[in-house]
């Protein structure tokens, strides 16, 4: 019997026609979408009606700013628990990685919920009524609460990898705690916090389930914005969804994510 | 292989694709496939919780007063099955009673929508289904847009009778819906052609009754709270307009729409996530004035009535640029007075006491007074009421339409299947909606009486001829007060004054809808102000900018310092 072969070539096969279906004919249909009228005809028309109306601008930026301060957050606080999880000797340090990790794998709605009721509980306390109606405040929280997972383990996996020898070479150069930890750590995690904030930042741009469970949907990020657009003007929708797109890829371009350096990626997911 | 074959296998099996779906949907095997494309939560699914097991199930070994043997009997004599003491859900007893009736097996695929747009967005996308339960105005574009089969009356082309199926013949054994049907919605069906007349492709005016079949229908209102307490459970109290203390409810029907801008309901009131409803409700606050004013005109006899309908109509589907730009502050208003902007969790706020106000439909309204009466506090339970605005309200009605190319002969049957009275029963319980469902023996009325009746006394009277077609003051059932002012009863079976005052939703033509939907966009926008958006666009250009600097300024010459004298300057690659 004849075993078949497969060359590279045809092995691609699959996956060339996955990235023909799902990703690039639906990038056309956007864009497709995107410059076009109600009867289909070519048009620049929701393109100048997307930026000559400030309310759609400031939305664009409210989002930004929400995703900006979410991975703000995120890093201050995923930083030093990657840093102490890789460096210390402890014998069982998976298990508290675990237990950051764990959430990832309880339904998401289920814990943005529980989240929700603990508000309402919350704001029924003696002086903590400010609660009930700070939405931003809750979808913050709820975004790194959601998020902080991401941004844990692309840091800790690049700490891990760091090797101990160039610690002990910056000790015996004379270097302190501090200069080590500036000119060895940081540079070193780099690719790590680049890949932490990419997925730390997009989904908190679109993920609106958080803002309208936990700030009930009277904080409007672009994600709501692109999903209520698609109820009845698909051609504003996706222009809503091109802008992102281009937003997008111009901070993963400034984040270095296209760079082809082996190290830069190699923390990723 | 080479590029231009796998281009011409990728472009075969997108040809392939819709082929090979199409297979799935038609007639295999001799069975029939319906597909029937609904709203969440909106037919009787059986067990806990839907009618037949709850009465087979009476605590303390009752006896049903319902279920009874007659109810029995007509189970096992329609679907040709002993009732299963589990509760049968009524897509499986269809399935059984069509094949019984009709002598061929039949599947029901069956399918459910969040929004009328998100099920208009898959009718357009060219998803085939056989029957969609739409409301009222979207009924009217997908007819308009003709997009829908009319409902077989028996009659060729020419209008002529050929002896075809007629669904509206009370006489053939299988038409209940044409049997059952309350007049009052027959009447609405058979009239309402919205607020203008539109054609037909042969010239007719449509109407609803064309095609659609009434399923549910009721009113919007405001959910409230009567007695709203604090943390340490001290009554909330209100005031009027003279300063006068006064409760939740009585203030709450001094001011009726405005109960969305009012102060003293800051953060304690919720509207709804959808344009459709929420534009319906600022209607209602800026134009309260005048449509109090046509109340009073048409009580006092100087407008007949279908002036009346006309006029309110008119008002609460206004879309023309004035009253938006007049609209649009008070929508404003009401984002800024408002809890939050909701779809389902109203009703959950409303018992928790997160909030003391719901604008609802009028069947979840009576879920969640049901859901107070099942929460257990303090005083026993949490007394929830339903309101309809004086100044009038939103009048709904949810029908089963067939897209082109639907199996009709499949979906008239499930219609008519649905239309029996036990089975509109079944339907109604379990989602707490109002069936367009009277029944031929007024059948519904014993279930109204069976939900709501108290003992028999004079005062207690409950009209509801008008439903059934009766002379005013004939047919209705005796209750309490609360239930025929403000609680369960009167949500489900409004009034006639109620339902007088109550105006149906057109549909937005295509600029009308351009229009709102940017008005809808501005409310839900975030706003900053120009200088807001000039300082983050600023700091953000700066990071990016010094970014870009750390990143490639080493490599373009203009960020380099200038080599010192004598030295020569390389490239940096070189360096490396």
């Amino acid at each position: 019997m004849k075993i078949p072969h497969f060359s590279r070539k045809t092995l691609c096969i699959p996956y060339a026609v996955f990235l023909i279906f799902f990703v690039i004919i639906p990038m056309l249909v956007i864009v497709f979408y995107a410059f076009t009228d109600k009867n289909m005809h070519i048009s620049l028309g929701n393109f100048i009606r997307f930026f000559s109306d400030p309310t759609k601008l400031s939305t664009i930026v409210y989002s930004l700013v929400i995703a900006l301060i979410t991975t703000v957050i995120c890093l201050l606080i995923a930083y030093p628990v990657a840093y102490i999880l890789a460096r210390s000797k402890m014998k069982r340090k998976f298990v508290i990685l675990l237990l950051f990790v764990l959430p990832m794998w309880i339904n998401f709605v289920l814990r943005v919920n529980a989240l929700r009721e603990l508000f309402n509980l919350l704001s029924s306390l003696q002086g903590m009524d400010w609660l009930a109606s700070s939405n931003y405040f809750k979808t913050v929280f709820g975004m790194v609460y959601d998020f902080l997972p991401f941004m844990i383990l692309p840091i800790y996996t690049t700490m891990l990898k760091i090797d101990p020898s160039l610690y002990e070479a910056s000790r015996d150069l004379g270097a302190g705690a501090a200069t080590t930890f500036l000119r060895i750590t940081v540079p070193l995690s780099m690719p790590g916090i680049m890949s932490g904030v990419t997925m730390v930042f997009l989904p908190s741009m679109t993920n609106y389930v958080v803002s309208d469970m936990l700030g009930n949907a009277k904080v409007t990020i672009i994600g709501k914005f692109i999903y209520e657009y698609f109820g009845t003007d698909w051609h504003m929708g996706s222009m809503v969804a091109l802008v992102l797109l281009v937003v997008v890829f111009v901070s993963t371009w400034l984040t270095g994510g296209f760079s082809s350096e082996e190290n830069v990626r190699g923390a990723n997911l | 292989m080479s590029g231009k074959k796998i281009a011409s296998i990728a472009l075969a099996s997108l040809f392939l694709l819709p082929s090979l779906t199409a297979l799935s949907g038609c007639n295999r095997g001799g069975e029939i496939v319906l597909r029937v494309y609904n709203w969440e939560e909106y037919i009787d699914e059986g067990g806990k919780g839907a009618f037949i097991y709850d009465e087979l199930h009476l605590e303390d070994g009752e006896e049903s007063d319902i279920v009874d043997d007659g109810y029995r009997a007509w189970y096992e004599e329609t679907m040709r099955t002993p009732l299963s003491e589990d509760g049968p859900a009524i897509l499986d007893d269809f399935c059984l009673w069509y094949e019984a009736e009709y002598g061929q097996k039949i599947r029901v695929e069956y399918s459910t929508f969040g929004t009328n747009e998100d099920m208009y967005n898959e009718i357009v996308l060219g998803n085939e289904y056989d029957l969609l339960c739409p409301s009222d105005y979207m009924i009217m574009k997908l007819a308009a847009e003709g997009r829908l089969e009319r409902y077989d009356d028996g009659r060729d082309e020419n209008g002529e009778p050929d002896g075809s199926y007629d669904f509206f013949d009370p006489a053939l054994p299988n038409n209940y819906y044409v049997r059952n049907v309350s007049p009052f919605i027959a009447e609405k069906f058979a009239n309402n052609a919205g607020l203008e007349v539109r054609n037909d492709e042969n010239g007719k005016p449509i109407t609803w009754q064309d095609y659609a079949a009434g399923y549910m229908w009721g009113t919007t209102g405001f959910v409230y709270n009567p007695n709203p307490t604090d943390r340490a459970g001290n009554p909330i109290l209100f005031k009027d307009a003279d300063g006068e203390t006064t409760d939740l409810g009585t203030l709450l029907a001094s001011i009726g729409w405005e109960a969305f801008t009012e102060p003293q309901f800051k953060g304690k009131v919720t509207a709804k996530d959808n344009v459709r409803d929420t534009y319906f409700a600022a209607l209602g606050v800026k134009y309260q004035e005048e449509l109090l004013t046509l109340t009073q005109q048409f009580a006092g006899g100087s407008l007949d009535k279908q002036g009346y309908t006309d006029k309110i109509t008119g008002i609460f589907n206004a879309t023309d640029e004035k009253t938006i730009s007049e609209v649009e502050p008070v929508l404003m208003d009401i984002k800024k007075n408002i809890y939050g902007w909701e779809t389902d969790t109203g009703k959950a706020d409303m018992v928790k006491g997160n909030v003391y106000l719901n604008y609802a439909w009028s069947g979840d309204a009576v879920y969640a007074l049901d859901l107070g009466e099942d929460a257990e506090d303090e005083d026993g339970y949490i007394e929830l009421n339903y309101y309809v605005p004086e100044a009038g309200s939103n009048l709904w009605f949810d029908g089963w339409v067939m897209p082109k190319g639907a199996n009709k002969q499949a979906a008239q049957a499930f219609v008519n299947f649905l239309s029996m009275p036990q089975n509109a029963m079944r339907n109604s319980y379990y989602i707490g909606y109002t069936s367009v469902i009277a029944g031929e023996e007024q059948e519904m009325l014993a279930y109204a009486d069976y939900l709501y009746g108290e003992e028999e006394s004079e005062d207690d009277f409950y009209d509801l001829s008008y439903f059934f077609g009766a002379e005013t003051g004939t047919v209705g059932i005796y209750a309490d007060e609360a239930q025929r002012t403000c609680r369960q009863l009167y949500a489900q079976f409004p009034t006639p004054d109620v339902i007088e005052r109550c105006a149906v939703m057109d549909y937005y033509d295509e600029q009308a809808s351009v229009r709102i939907n940017e008005l809808w966009s501005r409310v839900k926008a975030e706003t900053l102000d120009a200088w807001a958006i000039v300082v983050i666009s600023v700091s953000v250009l700066a990071i990016a900018a010094f970014i870009v600097v750390a990143k490639f300024g080493g490599k373009i010459d203009f960020f380099r310092a200038k080599p010192k004298k004598g030295y020569k300057l390389v490239k940096q690659e070189t360096v490396r």
